[in-house]
Formats: C-alpha cells, structure tokens, sequence
C-alpha cells in the first residue's frame, strides 16, 4: 500500500486574518538601492484578482486576497503547511461572517495562507476576523499520476479546473507510451528557468512559496503571468526542500504580485514537481487558462 | 589589493560576543535531496578540523561552519554584532581556558564565523598542518581545541562603509580593509578592479539565501553535494573553505538577487550540507556589474593565504 492507496483526511484549522506588519522603520531597499514603504505585503489587497497580471500593482507582495495566520507560531506554520489549494475556507467572526472563499496559495517564512473571496464579501473582511480552513490534500496521489511525480499542495476536487491531464494525447496517457513510461501534461503560461528561483529556494515546498526574479512584461504584454497561471520551472526538484536538479520540472500556481526587493518577485506555490520525462509542462503564452474566479465560484 | 580606499575614515568598534551552542529540536532529524534523513553535526558551538584552505565538502556534516560560532545573547546586540563584523576582523577569547588566543573573522551565517589556528593538542587534526597557510599554526599558544560553548569573545568590528572610490560601481560589503589590502589585484590601467578567484560559480547554484540581506548570513551553493547524484552535480565539489569565488549574474550590492550581467564575489565561510537547496557558502565581499571587474583565476586566492599571518584588523 502505497501513500495514494491510504484515505484522506479533513482537518478543520483556523486561520486569523492577518494585519500587515512593519519594524521600526517603514523603508525597505529595493533592488537598486532605493528606499521604498512596502504596500500589501500580507493582510487583506482590495482590488487584485485573479487574472490579473502579477505586475499590475506597484506592490510588495501583493496576493489577491485576505492572509491568514495564527497567533502561535508552530499552529501557523501548521496552518500554511496543511492547507492546500482548493481547500474551502468560511469566516466565523465579523461583518463577513458565513462568506465563503478558497485557498489559492502560501506564503513562507513564519506562513501565511492566501484565500480569496468574492469582492463584496472581501471588502468586509476585517485583520482579526476568523476564518475556517478546511483542510485537505496533502498526501494525496491521484489515481494515474506517474509514480516518479509528486503532487503537494492540492485539493483533491481542484484537479479537474486546472489544466492538467493526466492521460494526454500521444502517449497513451495513464496507460503508458510507446516506450511504457507514464506522462502527466500540464498547461502553463510559461517555463522559466531554474536560475530565476528567489526567495524560497532551499526552503520546504509544503510551506513556503519559490518567488521567480522574473522581468516585467514588454510593452506588448510578453511575457506577463497572471495570478492562478500555472508556471513551470526547469530544473528544480521540491520534493524535500526546493533546489536544483538537472532534468527535473517543477509546476505551480502563481499566488502573489511581485516586489522590489531584490532576490525577490512574483511567488508560485508548487504543485507537481518530477523528472521531465514524466511530467510534460507545455508553455502556452497566449492561451493558457489557468485558476480562474469563475472556476471557484467566487464571483 | 592595490587600490584606493576611504579605509583612514572608517570607525572601529569593540563588540562582544559568545560561543552559541549547536541548536537542535526534539525532531532530530533533517531531510537529504533523495529524501534521506540525516542528522549531523556543523552548526554552532566550535566545530574542529577543519580551517580556511581545507575541502569545504566531503564531510559527515550539514552546514559545516569551520571553527567557533558566535552570537550576542540580546536579539538587538546580536543584529549588531551580525551585520557590523566583517571578513579578516580579529576575533579575541575573553575567558575560559582559551583566554587570549586570536582568529579571525571568515563569515557570516546566522552565527558569526571565526576560524582559530589549529592548536597543538587533542584538537589537532591530521590534515592541519598540510593545507597552504597552516605553517604558522603550531606557535600561537592558547588555540581552538580549548574553546567551547559560553566562552565569551571580543569582535574589533571595522569595514562596514568601506568604499572604492576609483570604482564607483562597485559596493564592498563585510570586507575588512586590512584583508582588501593583503589580497592580490586591485585597480588596472583600464580602470577595471582586478579580483582573483579560486572558483566560478553559475547562477543555477544559488541556493538558500537568496532575497535576504547580504550582510547576513550567507548564500548556500547547491550543485556542491560530495557523494550523491550526478543530476545533482554543478561541478563546485572542489571548493574550499576560505575559498574567493565570482558569482555570476548575482548582485548583492542592497540584498541578494538574480541580475543578469553583475557579479558578486564572496568568500566560501561554510561547507558541507546534506540538506537539499542549502551547500557551501560565499559571505558577500563586493558587488557591481560585471563589467567593473576583470577576474584572475588563481588557486591561491583563499582566506588562508592572508589570514593568520599578518592581516591588520
């Protein structure tokens, strides 16, 4: 018996909505040494959804969305450690109380969950507020992943929104290629390479996001990736901390904005990492569709 | 390094600091990159052995950090003591056993790192009196085998500020001015700052440590790990503790990031690691675009061909 035969359970964790929080000096120092106040870095980002292009604010961090934390350190990093994407989350306090909304990812370091909400019930969100994560998803394989693959961080019930296919055309799908080998295929806005890995690197996937030094678009929009794209990343292997192996993919879902601190940027929580024999990322610049409002109902 | 320096208007302070012990939890184990558990010893405390100019990988360890591991108790102090010590800054013992005995600063890595040399004694290992540098090591009295845990220590802390005034692009961080002075190179004709380097190292190996500040800690190499795969592999399993290394397309000058076209050198101040995405580690020496330097390479360029000699602090 394997780790994808045994059943799933559900765990009920409760997450406080975060406020955002600075040391004694508001300035941080931005990648070419200028002194900049760091705006939506954690807590609630009116105005950013999904879809939107993670360079469309002039933000640090910006995720769409309320974050949320926990007062007691080892129960947040539990908080973002359990919570997958997908998972449905409730608040229980507050003017906003009974609105429904959806993980969309993780941030790292001390943890933070990301969870969207409708705009209407978002605006009424307030730092403090508890909300309910129903948690599930880690330690699940589903059925027909090839075996070198692994999926963290993922809702079981999210996998049939999300371009992934796990019997694509050409190969025989789950039921092996010409050569016997299973594949997985995942649509994703772009592959970047290894090298553009920040913030995250050589830190545990399960809990922490990988930010990408990437560009901003050219002037035609080139190059953009939009919160709730799929991104693969060459070369990295997350299974046991994030870090470089040579023929390897990685795949994740794009969760927060950029930022100017050096060694910083748009963050993905991973999804599927494995050898590129067996998990095909294919780039589709103009048409990817990836996790849409629409999809989770929070429109 | 034969090149002007603001080095005359620089202050220097006396720090304090102590000997921080090993820190585990009741967990105990860590994960390799093939999802070995592990659990081995590296960080804090006073690892013996090993010395600037020895093998930075190939041992039994995780996060090696050569020699004594320093903290100051108050979290304020210690940010401090942290970010205001620099590279080649002595480092004097205090009290216990080893009162008196002199090292130096070679990095930062959430502790900060001083090697001592080798004493005679229990603490003395076989390959201590081979590598380069290691000659002047048996003379110097009160040595590293009798340090331990709680010993406190004087930092002379001076570097910080340090500036080229010839090279405008170019930003030193964490360098002592006396080490600036004893390293070969410096400014050529053509206006370029000539830095010799023991290793080149690709942007694919920059591993834990990115996007944090660069007078913290350091920025692990993964590609580095002795023994295991050869997927795992970026060629840098020659590195040596002390070692001077150019890192490619890595700017560092306000934080550690990707930017294609500058350069970083650093100093290899930690070794081996098991954990994934972590390995042996460059602490921050200066920082521009790559067209500001011209790299020598040269095998000599180690911490251990300038300290323990006559580095001025």
């Amino acid at each position: 018996m394997t780790a994808g035969d045994l059943r799933l359970v559900t765990v009920n964790l409760l997450g406080a909505v975060e406020h955002p929080a600075l040391d004694g000096s508001p300035y941080r120092i931005d990648r070419d040494g200028r002194p900049y106040v760091p705006a939506g870095d954690g807590g609630i980002v009116l105005g950013l959804e999904l879809g939107d292009s993670v360079f469309a604010l002039d933000a640090d961090h910006a995720a769409p969305g309320a974050c949320l934390v926990h007062a007691d350190p080892a129960a947040r990093h539990a908080l973002a450690a359990y919570a997958c994407v997908g998972n449905e989350v409730r608040v229980r306090t507050g003017a906003a109380v009974g609105a429904r909304g959806v993980v969309l990812g993780k941030r790292g370091e001390e943890g933070r969950v990301i969870a969207g909400f409708a705009a209407a019930d978002l605006a009424r969100i307030r730092p403090g507020d508890e909300v309910s994560v129903r948690a599930r998803g880690q330690g699940w394989r589903p059925p027909g992943l090839p075996p070198e693959v692994a999926v963290m961080n993922l809702d079981p019930g999210l996998l049939s929104v999300l371009p992934i296919d796990l019997a694509p055309a050409g190969t025989g799908g789950g039921a092996g290629t010409e050569t016997g080998a299973q594949v997985v295929a995942v649509s994703v806005r772009v592959i970047v390479p290894s090298r553009l890995a920040g913030n995250g690197i050589g830190r545990p996937a399960a809990a922490w996001d990988l930010d990408l030094q990437l560009p901003p678009p050219g002037p035609d929009g080139a190059g953009d990736v939009l919160l709730g794209d799929l991104v693969a990343v060459s070369d990295l292997d997350v299974r046991h901390n994030m870090g470089y192996r040579r023929g390897w993919v990685t795949v994740g879902i794009a969760v927060h904005g950029a930022s100017p601190l050096p060694g910083h940027g748009p963050g993905i929580t991973p999804l599927l990492t494995g050898p590129a024999a067996a998990l095909r990322a294919d780039a589709h610049a103009a048409g990817h569709v990836g996790l849409t409002a629409a999809a989770l109902r929070l429109q | 390094m034969k090149v002007t320096t603001n080095a005359d208007r620089l202050v220097r302070q006396v720090l304090a600091g102590e000997i921080w012990p090993p820190l585990a939890d009741r967990h105990a184990y860590r994960v390799g990159p093939d999802g070995q558990p592990f659990l081995l010893p590296g960080m804090g405390g006073v690892t013996l052995d090993v010395h600037c100019g020895d093998p930075a990988t190939g041992y039994a360890s995780d996060h090696l950090e050569p020699g004594a591991s320093i903290r100051h108790r108050d979290p304020g102090a210690n940010m401090a003591l942290q970010f205001l010590t620099c590279v080649g800054n002595e480092v004097r013992v205090v009290s216990g056993p080893a009162a008196g005995a002199v090292g130096h600063v070679i990095g930062q890595h959430a502790y900060v790192l001083a090697d001592f040399a080798a004493a005679e004694g229990p603490g003395k290992s076989d390959t201590a009196a081979e590598g380069p540098g290691k000659s002047d090591t048996a003379a110097e009295g009160p040595g590293k085998s009798d340090l331990t845990t709680g010993d406190a220590v004087t930092v002379l802390a001076v570097g910080q500020g340090l500036a080229l005034p010839d090279h405008p692009q170019v930003v030193v961080k964490n360098c002592a001015p006396g080490l600036l002075a004893a390293m070969p190179g410096g400014t050529r004709p053509d206006g370029r700052l000539e830095v010799h380097v023991a290793a080149r190292v690709p942007a694919e190996a920059i591993g834990a440590g990115a996007g944090m500040a660069s007078e913290y800690a350091n920025t692990d190499l993964m590609g580095a790990y002795a023994g295991l795969g050869p997927d795992l592999s970026l060629g840098l399993e020659g590195l040596r503790i002390g070692d001077l290394v150019a890192l490619a397309d890595a700017d560092h000058r306000y934080g550690r990031g990707y930017r294609p076209g500058y350069l970083t050198i650093g100093v290899i101040s930690t070794g081996q690691c098991m954990m994934f995405g972590h390995g042996p580690g460059p602490s921050t020496l200066l920082s521009g675009p790559a067209s500001a330097f011209c790299l020598v390479d040269d095998v000599d360029a180690n911490l251990a061909s300038w300290l323990h000699a006559e580095v001025a602090p």
